[in-house]
């Protein structure tokens, strides 16, 4: 847990006291949130189901859904707390408002718990730790990439559409405002189509989750 | 208590697990199935703990529960009737003996109140009072196997699937899980047993099932199975020295050897006058006299030519062992 809080400050820290670029610190704090999530859900998933401890949860009755949803919330709550001494330096270095400090800790919790769906799903679907970090990986730079963390977003192109429906545009959007406080670059997006979404990756977590409690349909 | 009936199953790869298997067992009896590594036994667990998915033919759980054709998955409260312990003795290795016991008796509907008085009686048959408050990650794998064993038992459970129960555990806690099986049997409990103890076999089974590539090849009750046998008797005679004379007793194949001269007969132990006197004869001191009668794992090989621990008998793919 400790470990877990020290490391990302690291990271943060040098970041948020340099004079690097907003939209460039904001990127790579959004990158290091959102893998944060997906590596921590999915390589322990992948490593209780190699030892057969979910396996024997699912002999003993555990339903997969469930088990997969109160597992996805618990590790993101652990998130939060590990992310949020991070998240203060951010501010601290750069200047921010309580009010952007807010609205990050509203967008942080809808990240992770996304991120640690994907790292579900991931999971779910690999046969191995070293699959399951690649596809991790992988999935989570990509939808990264579609919420515009790594390009400017240009209003009324298709991508600005996809931009808006994408689960971590939040958690991008509260992190640039943090990183520049003082521009309008970092306006809030609205949190409604990233939810959905959210409950489309949690449908799709919910058909592939069984696989990780019950081995033998991994066929 | 459970059904199986043309019960078939094939793994991803193409290779058969299971074919046409049939089987059933009431309330106190205990079914032992043997077979060679990748004969099906684990897979015929499987199948039968509802871990593994529907398969070809019909698996019945209990008078009026769950049944395989149904394509329903098996119900927490189902799975709440089966103590089963797997072959990997895995557990949460950051909790003590005691939590992780107290975890599983609560996902099979036993509080901590009921189940706590419970499972210290049961880790007091198996020896693990000492360690109950240490984490389980320090046990050895002979403790995690007892554990394994007190979290299948602590919610008294009609139907028992054990994979190899005894492997690991130490000569007392073997003797405290017989008693126990014996126990729970006399009170209804169904017990299905992968072995390939003969002596185990023998000890617990009303009926043994031999596997071979998925298979049936012979079941009965383990007196019927070794009546109908008959098989030949070993009797083994350490000896000083070597003798180059032939040794022959009617009835017998005798062999000599450095050290040993080792005798097989039809008729047991009637031999055995006729074979001291006839060492003797040739000048040999005799040290020591072993017999063993023929056992399961005798007509095992007699019936497939396979050694029932040959594991070269099939593959063994991690998951698809059988």
């Amino acid at each position: 847990m400790v470990l877990n809080t020290l490391i990302p400050l690291l990271l943060v820290t040098p970041i948020a006291y340099s004079a690097a670029p907003a939209a460039h610190a904001a990127a790579t704090f959004a990158v290091l949130f959102t893998l944060f999530g997906t590596f921590g859900s999915s390589i322990p998933l992948i490593r209780d189901g190699e030892s057969g401890l979910l396996g024997r949860l699912g002999v003993a009755g555990v339903s997969p859904g469930g088990f997969l949803l109160q597992r996805v919330a618990a590790t993101a709550t652990l998130d939060l707390c590990q992310l949020a001494p991070s998240a203060a330096v951010i501010a601290l270095g750069r200047g921010a408002s309580s009010s952007d400090l807010l609205a990050l800790a509203a967008s942080a919790t809808l990240g992770l718990f996304a991120a640690n769906l994907l790292g579900a799903f991931t999971a779910a679907v690999a046969r191995s730790v070293a699959e399951g970090a690649l596809f991790a990986a992988v999935s989570a730079l990509l939808l990264l990439h579609l919420s515009g963390t790594f390009r400017p977003s240009v209003p009324g192109t298709w991508q600005a559409t996809v931009e808006g429906w994408m689960p971590f545009r939040p958690l991008h959007q509260s992190l640039l405002a943090l990183a520049a406080p003082s521009s309008s670059s970092g306006a809030h997006s609205h949190l409604l189509p990233p939810v959905v979404a959210i409950f489309g990756i949690l449908a799709f977590t919910g058909m592939v989750g069984r696989a990780l409690m019950q081995p033998g349909l991994r066929r | 208590m459970f059904e199986v009936a043309g019960l078939s199953y094939t793994y991803s790869s193409g290779r058969a697990g299971l074919a046409n298997v049939s089987l059933q067992a009431g309330p106190g009896e205990r079914v032992v199935i043997m077979g060679p590594n990748g004969s099906g036994k684990s897979t015929l667990l499987r199948l039968v703990s509802t871990e593994l998915p529907a398969p070809r033919g019909t698996l019945r759980l209990f008078e009026s529960g769950w049944d395989s054709t149904s394509r329903r998955l098996a119900s927490r409260r189902l799975r709440g009737r089966l103590g089963v312990v797997q072959d990997q003795a895995v557990h949460f290795d950051e909790l003590t003996g005691m939590e992780n016991g107290l975890f599983f008796a609560e996902l099979y509907g036993v509080g901590e109140p009921e189940a706590e008085p419970r499972l210290a009686a049961l880790f007091s048959n198996f020896g693990l009072e000492a360690v109950r408050d240490v984490e389980v990650g320090e046990y050895s794998y002979g403790m995690r196997k007892k554990l394994l064993l007190a979290e299948a038992l602590v919610h008294d459970p009609e139907l028992l699937i054990l994979d190899e129960p005894t492997l690991g555990l130490d000569p007392p806690s073997q003797a405290a899980f017989l008693e126990i099986l014996e126990d729970r049997s006399a009170c209804g409990t169904c017990s299905l047993i992968a072995t390939n103890e003969p002596g185990l076999a023998r000890r617990v089974a009303t009926n043994v099932v031999f596997l071979s590539k998925g298979e049936v090849v012979a079941q009965g009750a383990p007196e019927e199975l070794l009546e109908g046998f008959g098989g030949k008797t070993t009797i083994e005679v350490s000896v000083t020295g070597h003798t180059a004379d032939t040794i022959a007793v009617e009835g017998a194949t005798v062999m000599a050897q450095q050290g040993r001269i080792v005798a097989e007969s039809e008729m047991g132990t009637e031999i055995l006058p006729d074979l001291t006197i006839a060492i003797l004869a040739t000048g040999l001191e005799i040290l020591r006299i072993d017999v063993r009668e023929p056992d399961l794992a005798d007509l095992f090989t007699t019936l497939t030519g396979l050694h029932i621990a040959d594991s070269r008998a099939d593959s063994s793919v991690r998951g698809e062992d059988g």
